[in-house]
């Protein structure tokens, strides 16, 4: 037989999914039909055209005009930075300040250029209130430290102490007492913050209205656009015949649930909002349609490889050779598209940790991820194949060290970390060491796993001429897939949630959080209205990798490998 | 192509039970040789010893000149086939039998003309291209042992081949591994707990029990010189029956005769030479006659040397029937019963609970010591 003819007869089995079970030699095609139909337009194709095309136009408008720095720049940013960072007329930039109370931000201090120009320039203060903060700022212009009097606060510091030691002319005297000392001063520096947030607020509001009032309604008409999709994709599902059972109402569910937690998003959104925030609108439609995203991607995981209902989605690879590779990339791809709008959407990205939590987080992760899947892997594979004095003895210890709560070493790692310098700026290589330690004690389920599979075959590939590491490597891995995936995603998925190590390691040292303990400091602010919506974007991001990863590799979970090994 | 010595080998397992006492063999080179025993003698041990699967406790191990006892598995030159095929599920047959030839980085062309080779000579080239997954059980131990001769080995080891088949399948993939061995030509061991298998297979034949080796010889020498009881019961089937009785020295007209149930038996010259020259006086002993030698006189009653039994079962096996029979001294017997020629009137004295009369000449009579167990003739 020649080289060509096994070929073939190769490339006619690889072709071939299933075979009758014994004697038959003739391959069985599964969908041998179907297999050249030409796919054809259908209605939910238009409807995903038309959806793509009104949901874009409001998109680069708002990118591409003035909604960039209103996204990037305002928001529920405003209330985290600004108490930090100093009073700064940079922050208020493209803000609605309709919510915002002044009384909040009494007594924070108000750079003394802002301060002075604000009086000058605003025609609410009167020419002698204008008189007296040009008499200050004369004071301050030739005080000899003026360097160190930055804000207001210091200067009326510095003011009081001259003016108890008498130093101040009758004029200075004056001025002061008017614009720093009791109620005066209060309702004098109170009309100087709204006077500031007054201005922006109209200014930019008036500026911007109409174009808003426009965004907002191309919005809403795609938000209705893609409940309209998201009632064709449940007729679509409930009339699939090969999604049956069960499965088909899970799949169901999980479109209901992705409507029902866009509608509560939309409610937690508009609540309390008495003029059109298209912020949020932004961020709701966003989370909606990110959420549909999930649930369908989450129902079409249960469907057939020749759905009719994935066939239907351009792009989205249904069948043919190498189609769950595609699949899978057709997948990531799209959700890194969806990723990166939403870093740019939801995210201030200027003047937020988040993106450095994220890359954090994702580092420590992945390092966790590979360090612990190859300890893990190779101490299961140890303990299950090869018999040395001490192994039971040794499992055993294991066993019993495992029963004490990994919090009793806080203390303990805390202060060793510190010693070697591994923590708060230190804190990612830190947290590496800290969960890739002691993993090979998780080695049970994994374990378990490499039991079932023959040790024969083992025998075999050592007699075969392997040696342990090829063993290991070329026979049980690709039988082992299932478990490596598991594996694989356990030790991604505890590091990228845990907060209690990440926590204190990274102890106030906030560009070293993770996504866990950064989002922890953004629920913690009292502000339901700015962080509780930030806090929920950055959670459907953390949950985006998770999600993707989970999705990707669900097949594993249940796929027997090694069927065909021994007799059965 | 090497031979095999095994020299005082010896297996103890880690909580002391030994399981392997004082082997000692020599397999010359391309000689078939079958372990055969019950379950839990020591044959798969001793055959995984050889292989390098299990630590050698004591003794030594050659194959051809070299002292193998710590070297690993892949440097012996050795194959293996194992009971339950060991294929690798994730690669296609065509890869299966490429995988030790791949791990000797040859290059592809050869990889490709002997898996093609193998394949032929087994008939699976058309399976080259699926999963083990699709093959049948007889088709995954062809490609099983398709990987062990791709390799081209200079022992061949096989542990129970065939215990996975079904029967019709066994028989045939027996007679294949005979062609496979003219064809290949090199040293075998075989593990079996099938004594028809190793009976066919083996060029010699080594009966174990317990760890320990009962009896080594070709196929003819351990059915017809049987050393010891557990020997004689288990080669041959249906197995040999055993009989209480008496040698007797020096009554009657031989130098020796057996006494089963009153009836006396003189031995032959030669079984009295033997018995003479080990100094054997009068005890009691088991006798053994294989069911093959015994025949049923339908008319025996006046016969002197014909002993009577009762018929318990009547097996019929088409071309003759097996009759279970118990003697007077309840010793259990199985005769076999040619059925073409016998009359209907002998058909119907076959029937369950009939006494018949049974009778066999001295010359098969095996002669065992109670005790010992041990060949009163046969062995030393």
């Amino acid at each position: 037989m020649s080289e060509y003819e096994i070929r073939e007869i190769m490339q006619t089995a690889d072709a071939a999914d299933t075979y009758a079970k014994d004697g038959s030699e003739k391959p069985v095609f599964r969908h041998s039909k179907k297999r050249h139909e030409r796919r054809t337009l259908t209605g939910l194709h238009l409807v995903l055209v038309i959806m793509s095309i009104v949901w874009l136009v409001p998109f680069f408008f708002l990118i591409c005009q003035s909604g960039r720095s209103f996204v990037l720049e305002g928001g529920g940013m405003v209330n985290y930075v600004m108490p930090r960072q100093g009073f700064s007329l940079d922050n208020y930039k493209g803000l609605f300040i309709k919510n915002f109370n002044v009384q909040n931000y009494m007594g924070t201090s108000l750079k003394i250029e802002d301060f002075t120009q604000s009086v000058a320039e605003t025609d609410i203060f009167s020419e002698a209130e204008q008189a007296k903060v040009a008499v200050i700022r004369d004071y301050w212009e030739n005080h000899s430290r003026k360097d160190r009097l930055k804000t207001t606060d210091k200067l009326s510091d510095q003011m009081k102490k001259d003016f108890d030691a008498g130093k101040l002319s009758a004029e200075q005297a004056e001025a002061y007492q008017a614009v720093f000392t009791g109620e005066e001063g209060r309702a004098f520096m109170k009309r100087v913050y709204s006077g500031i947030l007054d201005e922006h607020f109209t200014r930019d509001f008036r500026s911007d209205f109409l174009p808003w009032w426009g965004v907002t309604f191309l919005i809403a008409l795609s938000a209705a656009a893609l409940f309209t999709l998201c009632l064709y994709l449940l007729r679509l599902l409930l009339r699939a015949r090969d999604i049956t059972g069960p499965a088909k109402w899970f799949s169901v569910l999980g479109i209901a649930l992705a409507v029902f937690f866009a509608f509560l998003i939309a409610v937690f959104a508009f609540k309390g909002f008495s003029i059109p925030n298209v912020e949020m609108l932004v961020r709701t439609v966003m989370a909606l349609l990110l959420l549909v995203f999930f649930g369908f991607v989450a129902a079409s995981a249960f469907l057939k490889e020749d759905s009719r209902l994935l066939r239907s989605i351009p792009g989205y690879p249904a069948q043919g050779p190498g189609t769950e590779i595609k699949r899978i990339l057709a997948f990531f791809g799209e959700m890194a598209l969806l990723f990166v709008i939403l870093v740019c959407m939801l995210v201030p990205l200027k003047s937020s940790n988040f993106v450095a939590w994220y890359g954090n987080t994702l580092t420590i992760a992945l390092f966790v991820a590979v360090i612990q899947t190859v300890i893990v892997l190779s101490v299961s594979y140890a303990l299950s194949r090869i018999r040395f004095k001490g192994r039971k003895l040794l499992m055993n210890i294991v066993l019993v060290l495992g029963m004490f709560p990994g919090f009793l070493t806080m203390i303990v790692l805390y202060f060793l970390l510190k010693q070697v310098g591994l923590t708060q700026s230190g804190a990612v290589p830190g947290l590496i060491l800290i969960y890739c330690a002691s993993s090979g004690m998780g080695y049970y389920i994994s374990k378990g796993f490499f039991d079932t599979i023959p040790k024969s075959l083992d025998e075999s590939a050592r007699i075969d001429g392997a040696t342990r590491l090829q063993v290991f490597m070329k026979i049980i891995m690709p039988l082992a897939k299932p478990i490596v995936i598991y594996t694989i995603l356990m030790a991604f998925m505890a590091p990228w949630g845990d907060f209690v190590f990440a926590s204190y390691v990274a102890f106030q040292s906030e560009p070293n959080y993770n996504v866990a303990v950064g989002l922890y400091q953004w629920i913690k602010q009292n502000d339901k209205q700015n962080y509780f919506t930030l806090f929920c974007a950055g959670g459907v991001l953390v949950a985006v990798p998770i999600t993707a990863l989970f999705l990707a590799l669900q097949k594993y979970y249940v796929e027997g490998v090694t069927g065909g090994a021994v007799k059965g | 192509m090497a031979s095999v010595t095994l020299n005082h080998i010896k297996k103890v397992y880690d909580n002391k039970v030994t399981a392997v006492h004082d082997f000692c063999l020599e397999i010359k080179d391309k000689e078939f040789v079958v372990f055969v025993g019950p379950s839990g003698c020591g044959k798969s041990t001793t055959l995984r010893m050889v292989a390098g699967l299990e630590d050698i406790s004591g003794g030594e191990l050659y194959i051809g000149d070299r002292l193998v006892n710590d070297v690993e598995p892949k440097d012996r030159d050795i194959a293996m086939v194992f009971q339950n095929y060991a294929l690798y599920p994730h690669i296609t047959v065509y890869e299966n039998l490429a995988f030790p030839l791949r791990l000797r980085k040859m290059n592809n062309e050869e990889i490709h003309r002997r898996v093609c080779e193998a394949a032929e000579i087994l008939g699976i080239t058309e399976y080259l291209g699926r999963k083990p997954k699709a093959l049948s059980g007889g088709q995954r131990q062809r490609v099983a042992i398709g990987r062990a001769i791709v390799r081209d080995p200079a022992v061949f080891l096989m542990d129970e081949p065939l215990s996975n088949l079904d029967a019709k399948l066994r028989n045939q993939m027996r007679a294949e591994i005979i062609l496979l061995r003219k064809r290949v030509d090199t040293t075998f061991i075989y593990v079996t707990h099938d004594q028809t298998e190793a009976m066919t297979l083996g060029d010699r034949i080594v009966i174990m029990k317990d760890g320990w080796v009962q009896q080594v010889g070709t196929p003819q020498e351990v059915f017809d010189t049987p050393v010891n009881l557990f020997v004689a019961g288990f080669i041959g089937s249906p197995q040999m029956n055993f009989l209480k009785a008496r040698l007797l020295k020096g009554e009657g007209d031989a130098d020796y005769c057996v006494d089963v149930l009153g009836v006396k038996i003189p031995l032959d010259a030669d079984q009295c030479a033997v018995l003479a020259q080990k100094g054997a006086q009068s005890q009691e002993i088991t006798l053994g006659v294989r069911p093959e030698h015994t025949t049923v006189l339908f008319d025996g009653a006046q016969d002197p040397a014909a002993i009577p039994c009762t018929i318990s079962v009547n097996e019929m096996m088409g071309s003759e029937l097996h009759l279970h029979m118990r003697s007077a001294n309840n010793d259990n017997l199985i005769v076999r019963v040619p059925t073409v020629n016998l009359t209907p009137e002998q058909r119907a004295s076959l029937s369950d609970g009939s006494t018949l009369y049974i009778t066999f000449p001295a010359k098969v009579m095996h002669l065992f010591d109670p005790t010992s167990e041990k060949s009163l003739i046969y062995g030393d």
